[in-house]
């Protein structure tokens, strides 16, 4: 049953992906209470091109990946924050430039660098590929995320309890949530070689969507986001070698089911709890 | 002969406003003495709100002077709070040690003991633990009360703090205010509430200007809230209209936000 985590290939993935559950547990958490899912889905998707670019003219690919998916991600964040007629809704923008960012990266893959063939693994990943370097950047990403968390986890919590309020409480600088939104393209573009620039969402928002919906403190929910990641990426692996299924896609479907079971789970307890 | 206590407020001509429009208040010339409450009344736009931001230093004087001996601390309404965060009333009262604290520092015991020592002035020892959005309406607004104790400011600016509550609940807050008063605070409440308005120690009409500052019993006149509400007073039938306990404000610049 377990002799596919003897295979070094998969170790390696199951390592990735127990980081990457640090990064979903704890960035994770902050991405789904300040409503950045959206934007998040949005900076992987951005990372795309920069991928493609980097892929093309040879140089790193995290480098590529993070400088788009931080552009994605200070523009349409900085755009957030103005409330008038004169700009579209924020998630109008956000879905504008994502399909502007999978456009250009198809163009640039099959047009410019005639690289099409590298784009499947761009946009759904090659957890049973990867190398160290992958490994070391998810290992980077999550200890900078568990820092921040810990460094700014009580500013980002008052802020998006009540902004109006933040200033007054001495919260005056747009810097932490700058900072943020630094943090969510770094973890999207952590991401990626697990997961691809379609699915980063499966390992950034959805766990955390699910604790959330029985979680009702920040630090319980953060650590019970990094146990639930975990657990679903080992599943998602260990099935996805089993089935000869897509590992990304595979650990996403894992996470969509306990999602969906969870949130089933909490809307019919109240009723049966009456029922007894 | 001894010389009157400082006031722990006092504006002279103050005007403030936003860069796109630096006018939204003007002209206000009132103090805040220990142990006072004092009612702001005026119209929805009026600057009630534009009055806090700039005793909160959020925004500078365009014109005038602000002089403050103590510093103050915003009790917003309870709806503008997320209620589904996961926070606790100790979680959000422990948000009033952040100005006192280095960025990178996390709250410390004193912070906690502090956060501990205001829920229990604001009788909510008992549901420290309890998950803010759980809690009534006059829970939250104490908890929030709570987080401003813990700043240490001895001028506290509520913004409509009775809005959405029952009888009962009011009753308490009120009772409440006037005991963090009687301690030696300055208590400045936005309300359109006028009955309640008359109970406090003065009251000060806005509404793009300082219409009246005083008590309430020689404030509250029918020309002055005409003035303040843009003469949208209705006055009882068969009443006399000269007399200020008659006037009541139009049913549109009451808040009727339904407790979450």
């Amino acid at each position: 049953m377990f002799e596919p985590f003897q295979l070094p290939f998969v170790q390696r993935a199951l390592v990735e992906l127990l980081l990457l559950a640090v990064l979903a547990g704890t960035l994770g958490c902050w991405i789904v209470l300040r409503g950045l899912a959206f934007p998040a889905h949005g900076a992987a998707a951005a990372a795309f091109p920069g991928l493609v670019l980097a892929d093309g003219l040879g140089f790193a690919g995290a480098l590529g990946g993070f400088g788009a998916a931080l552009l994605f991600a200070l523009v349409v964040g900085r755009l957030g924050t103005r409330r008038n007629r004169s700009h579209p809704p924020h998630d109008t923008l956000t879905a504008l430039v994502l399909v502007a960012a999978l456009a250009t990266g198809i163009v640039l893959a099959s047009d410019v660098f005639h690289s099409a063939a590298s784009v499947e693994s761009l946009l759904f990943g090659s957890l049973l590929a990867i190398g160290p370097p992958d490994v070391r950047l998810a290992a980077a990403t999550a200890l900078i995320a568990l820092a921040a968390t810990w460094l700014l986890g009580t500013r980002w919590l008052t802020t998006g309890f009540d902004p109006a309020s933040a200033p007054a409480l001495g919260i005056r600088s747009k810097l932490p949530d700058t900072l943020l939104l630094v943090l969510v393209a770094l973890g999207a573009v952590a991401t990626l070689s697990a997961v691809g620039a379609l699915l980063a969402t499966a390992l950034l928002v959805v766990p955390a969507a699910t604790t959330r919906l029985t979680m009702n403190r920040i630090a319980t929910w953060q650590l019970t986001t990094v146990a639930l990641a975990a657990a679903e990426g080992t599943i998602g692996i260990w099935l996805a070698v089993q089935l000869n299924a897509p590992p990304g896609a595979t650990i996403a479907v894992v996470a969509g089911a306990t999602f969906a079971a969870t949130a089933t789970g909490t809307a019919l307890a109240p009723r049966l709890g009456r029922a007894t | 002969m001894t010389a009157a206590p400082q006031p722990l407020l006092s504006t002279d001509g103050l005007s403030v406003g936003y860069a796109n429009n630096p006018r939204v208040l003007e002209d206000v010339t009132f103090t805040a003495d220990a142990g006072e409450r004092i009612a702001i009344l005026g119209p929805n736009g009026g600057g009630k709100t534009t009055l806090f931001r700039a005793l909160l230093g959020e925004l500078r004087a365009t014109e005038g002077t602000l002089t403050t001996t103590s510093r103050c601390a915003s009790v917003p309404q309870t709806e503008r709070s997320r209620l589904d965060f996961p926070v606790s009333a100790l979680d959000v009262a422990l948000m009033g040690t952040i100005p006192g604290r280095a960025w990178w520092r996390r709250p410390s015991r004193t912070d906690r003991a502090a956060a501990r020592t205001a829920l229990t002035r604001v009788g909510l020892a008992d549901r420290a633990q309890s998950t803010y959005g759980e809690l009534s309406g006059g829970q939250r607004q104490r908890v929030l009360i709570a987080r401003a104790l813990v700043q240490q400011a001895q001028i506290l600016l509520l913004d409509e703090p009775f809005s959405g509550l029952d009888t009962t609940s009011a009753q308490r807050l009120e009772e409440l205010l006037r005991e963090l008063a009687e301690e030696g605070r300055g208590v400045l409440i936005a309300t359109h509430d006028l009955e309640q308005a008359r109970r406090w120690d003065r009251v000060l009409c806005v509404n793009g200007r300082q219409i009246a500052f005083g008590i309430p019993a020689q404030t509250l006149t029918h020309d002055v809230l005409a003035q303040t509400y843009g003469g949208a007073i209705v006055t009882l039938p068969g009443e006399d209209p000269a007399a200020p306990h008659h006037a009541i404000l139009p049913p549109h610049h009451h808040h009727h936000d339904a407790p979450h």
